[in-house]
């Protein structure tokens, strides 16, 4: 893979073509994501009710750092996300360079069932979670039968543990499907690689740390990205998990722009002016990410 | 397949040029449209055009679903409930209108707020259908922020008079009917007679108390069967709600402002609330399954609630004669308490796109508003009416078996018009919200007004925008 | 590998994999119980599911709603693929400057949260006249930032010498692409397509926006239905939400091994 030699043999004809391979993909982004954003853009500079808009300057900007369930929504956010994120990303990885073992048997089964519940509707993953986690939930009934609580627990109700339940969804539901991006990268990996290292006498550690990290580093990159995106967005438990609950403690920052736009009265340059915050706090922690990972040489 | 792919790649990239040149086109085709007797028609043509590949053929639909002598577009959520409602309502509109159809579409609610918050919001009402169901707790924060989407009701034929006074409320934005009252939400008391007995304890001792006695009863039956008396769901405030309704109490004073800090009322209703609470009397579940969980499997020995909940209760068949209704326990210390009240329900509304609002109109007059019949042949399940001649009709005099062979309909329709009525407000939602977290922080241990100030400045936050 | 660490790790495994399939084995279960029991937290499986079949056939039309998301999905799974692919290939293939500078751009398209963007792009595919179809079900994702990056993540791997061969033995650059690229990148491909197409098949705040007729409904919109009345048939649902969730466990099931089968192919 040497960059530049490509560089000085890339003539002009393959630059066009590679204008013409993306133009689709950069198009439709430009018409379905772009021209949206930029309506909203403008949108968060109007305020009022419903749709009866007016221009209102940058009200809904300094607006928002006024507002205490929505500044109780963004600490909540970045808790789940300095605890989920790294727990998730290294154990999707564990997991995968252990299915990557040519010797393992049973692969295909163990892959399917670990990545099974991304592929749960949410519907039925929130109602098995909360009955999981009720006062007469399997939970409870385990960890009071081991003599570990002397009485149920209410999990969802009380700050800390809503919060570790939403965190424990999360792992749950998205494990898998990073573990999935690692083993398609591991795949690109050539197997002999590794029975080289193990010749010249590295341990199972040692090959993860010096082969299967640094080849594996777009996709963790990818991965990372997409989490810190996602987890930024973080919508679907907050809602049907806790509700927000106990007292907002456990809502996202995206589950109070939905309840502004659509449970309560209507305020949609508030919403927008919401989620551009959002934007900038995700570009700026990609932009950190990929100076940190994504490096070309 | 193969010709199906290819022809998606065709309409997408014809898309681009659509789009690319789109913007006033589209518009003038959607102007078009609304002044035109089949809207989709027209909106549709085009995506026919382009997309080859798709053969759902949404024209046709479409077209059906608006405009047109006779035909009428309904949304509404419940197969068993409000649809099932509407299939009835067709039947009886048809023996006197042979050609007329009704097309029901089957959509949440939360779907339909949604609809119409985007539809209203980009100003293309095209997309609404003729009639749809409203709850009643988000209907003037709809009429007020969207004032174009629901038509006004007061002067089209329908006799409002006959409805309970505190339901037509939730529709009547100044002094203007925009809804027509569907289910009832009276709230009832259920308790389970067989736990009541062990307490030595009848259902009598329930009916027409006040939450002093209530909280004794409930220590008698938690002490003889180990049950609390009732469970609610942590962070909704359905029973606050429900008590300050009682008392004729709201979150909104009669000009919009709130209402909170300084309303005796809510703080009695807090204090009471967590009386019950510390007694154990009061469970608090974390969902709304844990909730009606708790009760089809006997962990609680009742609840309060609108009378809705009581075909959740019947789920539970085994437990057949065993339940009982009264009316809920009333507030002590306040001068307007009574022992009735009202959680949840909803309205039928005709949208400003209905091309024949007369149509729309008369036939909600002539059955919603106007049939004895269509209300007996909906109260199997479960839908009690809230217009006052339905509640005459012998089918709501027959006894119910599963609650102990009283005449349950009868007394709900009874409750139902001495509800007090109440201010619902534009931001009900939110101040529902702020009173929630209010409640949670002072069940934890925080200072009652402290609280009561956090969510008057959270509400009126909101409300300054 | 000692035999103490070899049952460690399928210890390790075991128990990944059943906290993982446990709230499955729930939810099979649950669709054999009656709502009352399910409610009340059986964990056995009943004999009920006839009976929740029945039902939920007489309240949904499941068939119809299946048929629309197989629909909706495949199609847009297919061109999805395609276009993020060519585009991905396009920035890693041929990137310089200008083309890196657009693929941030259009990073910043997937940080917006769907909620404000949702209005305007309705605001569009109501305009043309896209709402109830197919085309404005797929239209806002079939590019989407993060394919096309998955993509471009992958291709830097895809070995440079073997395209200049390719080149040199006059090889157009598209038939590079569908002929060497494609085939090398089966388990990019495979993945791609496992998670556009689950995307594709649960996505739900979309669809519940442009979907207003009842013969366009999709699977999540059912369940949606099941869930919203003021009596919830909890055996019914989990039926529903079982039925909902099989095709993703199967595509996943069946396309797995094309992840293996990612290494083998054109590239030695």
């Amino acid at each position: 893979m040497s960059k530049p030699s490509k560089k000085l043999t890339l003539s002009k004809k393959h630059n066009l073509t590679g204008w013409a391979f993306l133009a689709p993909g950069a198009i439709l982004i430009l018409i379905m994501s772009f021209i949206p954003m930029i309506r909203a853009l403008l949108l968060s500079f109007q305020s009022g009710v419903g749709a009866q808009m007016k221009p209102c300057g940058i009200m809904n900007y300094t607006r928002m750092f006024k507002d205490t369930v929505f500044i109780q929504s963004i600490k909540n956010t970045f808790f789940y996300l300095i605890i989920q994120v790294p727990v998730m990303l290294i154990f999707a990885l564990i997991l995968a360079s252990i299915l990557n073992n040519k010797d393992l048997k049973f692969k295909g089964l163990f892959r399917t069932m670990i990545f099974l519940p991304c592929a749960t509707s949410l519907v039925a993953y929130a109602i098995i979670f909360r009955s999981l986690f009720a006062n007469n939930g399997l939970v409870n009934l385990v960890l009071v039968n081991l003599g570990i609580l002397d009485q149920p627990y209410s999990f969802l109700t009380n700050t800390t543990s809503a919060r570790i339940v939403i965190i424990i969804a999360l792992l749950w539901r998205w494990t898998g499907y990073n573990m999935v991006f690692y083993l398609s990268g591991l795949q690109n990996i050539e197997y002999s690689v590794y029975e080289a290292a193990k010749i010249d006498g590295a341990s199972a550690v040692q090959s993860f740390f010096r082969i299967t990290i640094p080849l594996l580093k777009p996709t963790i990159l990818l991965t990372a990205i997409m989490s810190t995106n996602g987890t930024l967005q973080l919508f679907d438990e907050s809602v049907n998990l806790t509700s927000g609950g106990p007292a907002n403690t456990s809502i996202t920052m995206s589950h109070y722009i939905y309840d502004m736009s659509f449970k309560y009265v209507p305020n949609f340059g508030y919403s927008a002016a919401m989620s551009f915050l959002i934007l900038i706090l995700v570009a700026i922690l990609a932009f950190l990410q990929m100076k940190v990972g994504d490096k070309r040489d | 397949m193969k010709r199906k792919i290819l022809a998606a790649l065709l309409a997408s990239t014809m898309i681009l040029s659509l789009v690319g040149c789109g913007g006033g086109d589209g518009a003038a085709s959607t102007d078009n449209a609304a002044a035109d007797a089949a809207p989709a028609d027209d909106a549709a043509a085009p995506a026919d055009d382009a997309a080859p590949a798709d053969d759902a053929a949404p024209a046709d639909d479409a077209a059906a679903s608006t405009g047109g002598a006779g035909e009428l577009t309904v949304w509404c959520w419940d197969p068993a409930f409000n649809l099932n409602a509407m299939y009835e309502a067709e039947k009886v509109y048809q023996k006197d209108h042979p050609d007329f159809k009704l097309n029901v579409v089957e959509t949440p609610w939360d779907d339909i707020q949604t609809k119409i918050t985007t539809a209203a919001t980009s100003g293309d009402l095209s997309t609404l259908p003729d009639i749809f169901l409203m709850q009643d707790n988000a209907f003037q924060k709809n009429v007020i922020s969207f004032p174009d989407v629901c038509a006004d009701l007061t002067s089209s034929g329908i006799d409002f008079s006959q409805f309970a006074a505190g339901k037509t409320a939730y529709s009547v934005v100044d002094g203007k009917n925009y809804g027509v009252p569907f289910d009832n939400g009276a709230v009832v008391a259920c308790y389970r007679t067989d736990y009541l007995e062990q307490a030595g304890l009848t259902v009598d001792d329930f009916t027409d108390i006040t939450f002093d006695q209530y909280l004794e009863n409930g220590k008698k039956v938690l002490d003889a069967t180990g049950k609390p008396l009732i469970s609610m769901q942590a962070g909704e405030c359905d029973l606050i709600m429900m008590m300050m309704q009682s008392a004729g109490s709201s979150l909104f004073n009669e000009d919009g402002t709130a209402n909170i800090v300084g309303n005796d009322t809510l703080k009695t209703v807090m204090e009471t609330y967590k009386k019950l609470k510390d007694a154990g009397v009061l469970i608090e579940v974390n969902s709304w399954d844990e909730y009606v969980g708790s009760i089809v499997s006997g962990d609680v020995a009742g609840t309060i609630n609108g009378c809705w909940i009581m075909a959740s209760i019947q789920t539970a068949e085994d437990q057949s004669g065993n339940w009982a209704i009264t009316n809920m326990p009333s507030l002590v210390g306040v001068s307007s308490a009574t022992n009735y009240s009202n959680n949840g329900g909803s309205s039928w509304a005709v949208t400003t796109n209905c091309k024949d609002q007369a149509l729309a109109a008369d036939f909600l007059a002539s059955t919603f508003a106007g049939s004895t019949e269509l209300y007996d042949n909906i109260l199997p399940s479960g839908a009690l009416a809230t217009w006052a001649p339905a509640g005459d009709s012998d089918a709501y005099g027959a006894p119910s078996d599963f609650f102990g062979g009283d005449a349950v309909s009868a007394k709900i329709v009874d409750f139902s018009t001495k509800v007090p009525s109440n201010i619902t407000g534009v931001y009900y939602y939110e101040a529902r919200n702020a009173v929630a977290t209010a409640i949670t922080n002072y069940i934890n241990g925080a200072d009652i007004d402290a609280e009561m100030q956090t969510a008057a400045d959270t509400v009126n936050f909101n409300m300054g925008q | 590998m000692t035999k103490v660490k070899k049952f460690g790790m399928y210890l390790f495994l075991c128990i990944v994999s059943f906290i993982s399939v446990f709230p499955l084995y729930w939810m099979v279960s649950a669709a054999t119980n009656k709502s009352a029991e399910v409610i009340s937290g059986r964990l056995v499986p009943g004999t009920y599911f006839i009976q929740n079949l029945k039902n939920l056939m007489a309240n949904q039309n499941i068939g119809r709603a299946l048929g629309n998301s197989f629909k909706y999905s495949i199609i847009l799974t297919v061109v999805s693929l395609v276009i993020c692919s060519l585009a991905g290939y396009g920035f890693e293939i041929y990137h310089d400057k200008a083309k890196d500078v657009v693929m941030s751009i259009i990073l910043l398209a997937m940080m917006v949260p769907f909620v404000a963007t949702m209005i305007p792009l309705f605001q569009m595919v109501s305009k043309a006249g896209w709402l109830n179809t197919t085309i404005g079900f797929i239209l806002p994702t079939i590019s989407t930032p993060f394919l096309i990056m998955m993509f471009r993540q992958s291709a830097r791997s895809f070995p440079h010498d073997i395209m200049e061969a390719a080149r040199i033995d006059g090889l157009s650059e598209l038939r590079i692409f569908f002929q060497m690229f494609m085939p090398t990148m089966k388990s990019t491909y495979a993945a791609a397509m496992t998670i556009t197409f689950m995307n594709a098949w649960n996505s739900y705040l979309w669809p519940k926006v442009i979907m207003t007729d009842a013969t366009s409904q999709t699977m999540p919109m059912v369940v949606a239905n099941l869930t919203e009345g003021y009596v919830t048939d909890y055996g019914m649902l989990m039926l529903a939400v079982l039925i909902c969730t099989l095709p993703t466990a199967i595509v996943f099931f069946c396309l797995q091994n094309a992840f293996a089968e990612g290494i083998t192919g054109a590239v030695k």
